[in-house]
């Protein structure tokens, strides 16, 4: 088989939803579980075309369904039988344990490989590839993060073999069409410890998800995508080439056996968890940090000596890039905070602490501004609790709202950048 | 005054237990049969190196799995409650096709997550062979009144093709059936067998209630030493403080394969009846039953009319 194909579908709409779908695709996702739920049914919905279990009704899928179909690429959906989350999530899991091939090292050193995959079935593998098998995406709405905690609790932390799942959450913050208002980034960030990002744009989504597998995949750890309620169902023009991990997706199958990671009792959970806190958390920060851009996050800066650093996440970013092309902004921006670093990025946890670090010595930076949107901040937090913890001179402001504004309340992310 | 240094912090360390499920348990007759099996499955049709199929045990939590893992490996997986029939969903996915994934849970991990044996009821494109562990739902937890489980009619609703009742102490009997099993699932059919009565403990209780005397294991002299002869004369000699560390059995495969911790410390004072060892194949003949069994039925009434005649 190939091990990549590249299809030139030309200019189609597509919405935030679809973007990730053609991300998972490129990464060579063959298993995909959901529960549906607004506003992310659309991506399983979608999957479920392009497996064949529903007609496929809209251009996205009708071009891209039958250019999988040219290249052979193997895609199993379930979602008429994932009667809930937990039962998605657990499909997904039991999928993503079996590694049953294996790949070249492309982000870890010897030593990291060591600490991933030493302890387990695969730690005398002399060469230190990287045991691989099906990826997987699984997605749920904002309130499937509660119902799913069981299982998700225990692909974190607890077994090494979870890399290359992929968790997208759709959240739905003002409960537009939901029971409850919720912010994901807390659930995934603070209470899995589980890398989150927050996407910003159909338009460059699926490069960040696709990257997310590569890199993750390596770290033997499960990563999860935010979109909030608007970008899901907004709809662009892309040019819509997928360029498909035909590899990826062939992969041998077979399930290795490792009781003493996927018998989860109390003496293998243990030793494991505090491995994962101590040591493990830390390299999956440093490697955020060395794969910062590859993670689709940017660093900008405006004036030679900036003394703010604004910190701008999801929709905030999406608004921010217009400052980039708009003279008008940009003098706004000069004559709101005068020379500023803007750190525009996906990664909601963990942090990638050395970046800040660097550029605080970097810069005079006076004051960091967070943008972020939901009520958990937890983008704010983390970076307060590092300017505390490394006794940085450096305020750090909380500029987040709390909700996701209506389409109707026109709420401009930029001019509330500008005003603050 | 001399700073005294301050302790380091430790975590918490949490200690493997020894094997505690009873000596009679049902569980693990039922995990010893399913391996079993295989192995009769693979020697029928001569199949050997790659070519042999092999089990993937996906346990849920209970007792019976969890206590089952701790010294004998019996399962692969074991993850949240009521995840051991999904996850294995999961896992017919990714594994290979020599591969035949069994999954096993209580009764009380099937009513936790109906859900999930509909799940591999209704999939069309795997078989499915699900063990459930009935004790009647949360015996072991505390003896609450307990739901009716109707797994006949439960299961050929949830899109079980048949659901089969099996007493777990007919270990060469179910053994037989899960080797036809496993060619059924290979065929994409679906098939519940529901293990009843696995509670031992609560067997025997009922059974002394009603006046029934159980009975118990024997081995004969031939058993009883000597894999250790050798070693265990220069220890005589030299280190005789050591002699009741040896182990005192031939081969102890019998206690192994089942198992049971009566069997393997030679102990017919912890013997729960349940008879399984009646029908394990002793390479040396060296095992025998006195008394009734559970292996010879697990209704009550019937044991007592067995007993009077």
């Amino acid at each position: 088989m190939k091990k990549e194909a590249v299809i030139d579908l030309g200019k189609t709409r597509i919405s935030g939803n679809h973007s990730i779908v053609w991300g998972g695709l490129e990464a060579g996702v063959r298993v995909t579980t959901a529960y549906p739920g607004a506003p992310i049914s659309e991506l399983q919905g979608t999957y479920e075309q392009l497996a064949g279990n529903l007609r496929r009704d809209n251009v996205f899928s009708q071009k891209v369904g039958e250019a999988l179909d040219k290249a052979g690429y193997q895609l199993t959906a379930h979602w008429g039988q994932t009667t809930n989350e937990p039962n998605a999530v657990g499909m997904a899991l039991g999928a993503t344990i079996c590694k049953g091939d294996s790949k070249e090292r492309e982000f870890l050193t010897e030593e990291e490989w060591n600490l991933v995959w030493g302890d387990t079935v695969f730690g005398k593998e002399d060469k230190k590839r990287i045991p691989v098998g099906s990826r997987v995406m699984t997605s749920f709405k904002h309130l499937g993060g509660n119902t799913a905690a069981d299982a998700l609790r225990t692909a974190m932390n607890v077994i090494p073999y979870v890399g290359g799942l992929g968790i997208a959450s759709g959240d739905d913050r003002q409960a537009t069409s939901s029971q409850t208002q919720q912010d994901n980034k807390v659930l995934f960030a603070m209470h899995y410890r589980m890398p989150v990002l927050e996407l910003h744009s159909p338009v460059v989504a699926n490069r960040t998800v696709r990257n997310c597998y590569r890199l993750f995949e390596e770290l033997g750890t499960p990563f999860g995508v935010i979109m909030n309620y608007n970008l899901a169902y907004r709809e662009v023009t892309v040019d819509l080439t997928l360029n498909l991990d035909l590899e990826a997706n062939g992969r041998q199958k077979s399930f290795k056996k490792d009781p003493q990671f996927l018998v989860t009792i109390g003496p293998h959970i243990r030793p494991r968890e505090a491995k994962w806190l101590a040591r493990l958390l830390p390299m999956i920060r440093k490697k955020i940090k060395e794969n910062y851009e590859f993670l689709g996050s940017e660093v900008v800066q405006y004036g030679s000596k900036p003394k703010t650093m604004l910190v701008v996440l999801g929709p905030f970013r999406e608004d921010f890039r217009m400052v980039g092309h708009d003279e008008a902004l940009r003098r706004r921006l000069e004559s709101k905070f005068g020379d500023v670093v803007a750190v525009a990025g996906d990664v909601v946890f963990p942090q990638p602490e050395e970046l800040y670090t660097e550029l605080v010595s970097k810069h005079p930076i006076e004051q960091i501004l967070v943008f972020e949107e939901g009520y958990t901040r937890v983008v704010y937090l983390q970076l307060l609790d590092m300017v505390n913890r490394l006794g940085l001179n450096v305020k750090v402001l909380d500029r987040t709202i709390p909700y996701e504004p209506r389409i109707y309340d026109r709420f401009s992310y930029i001019d509330h950048i500008l005003a603050a | 005054m001399a700073a005294t240094a301050k302790p380091a912090v430790q975590d918490e360390v949490t200690y493997m237990r020894p094997v505690s499920n009873c000596a009679g348990c049902g569980d693990t007759k039922v995990s010893w049969s399913v391996l079993e099996g295989m192995r009769r499955y693979n020697r029928e049709r001569k199949l050997k190196g790659k070519d042999r199929y092999e089990v993937v045990y996906v346990a849920d939590r209970g007792c019976g799995n969890l206590q089952g893992w701790h010294d004998y490996r019996i399962v692969d997986t074991i993850f949240f409650m009521g995840s051991g029939v999904i996850i294995g969903e999961g896992i017919k996915e990714s594994c290979s096709d020599k591969q035949v994934v069994i999954t096993a849970s209580g009764d009380g991990g099937y009513n936790f997550n109906l859900n999930a044996i509909k799940i591999a009821g209704k999939n069309k494109k795997w078989g499915a062979i699900n063990v459930i562990y009935n004790n009647f739902v949360i015996r072991m937890t505390g003896g609450q009144i307990p739901l009716e489980t109707d797994f006949d009619k439960e299961g050929v609703s949830l899109g079980y093709e048949e659901v089969i009742h099996v007493n777990p102490f007919h270990v060469n009997d179910n053994a037989e059936l899960f080797k036809n099993l496993i060619d059924r699932y290979l065929k994409k059919q679906k098939v519940m067998v529901v293990a009843d009565g696995v509670c031992v403990l609560d067997m025997t209780r009922d059974a002394r209630a009603e006046g029934v005397t159980m009975g118990h294991f024997a081995k004969t002299a031939e058993c009883l030493d000597l894999k250790f002869s050798q070693e265990k004369e220069r220890m005589a000699r030299e280190e005789p403080e050591k002699l009741k560390d040896l182990p005192r059995f031939k081969c102890r495969q019998c206690g192994i394969g089942l198992r049971c911790h009566a069997l393997l410390n030679n102990d017919p004072s912890i013997c729960q009846a349940c008879g399984a060892c009646k029908q394990f194949p002793c390479v040396t003949d060296c095992l025998a039953f006195e008394g009734l069994s559970f292996a010879d039925s697990i209704s009550i009434d019937q044991l007592k009319t067995m007993s009077k005649t």
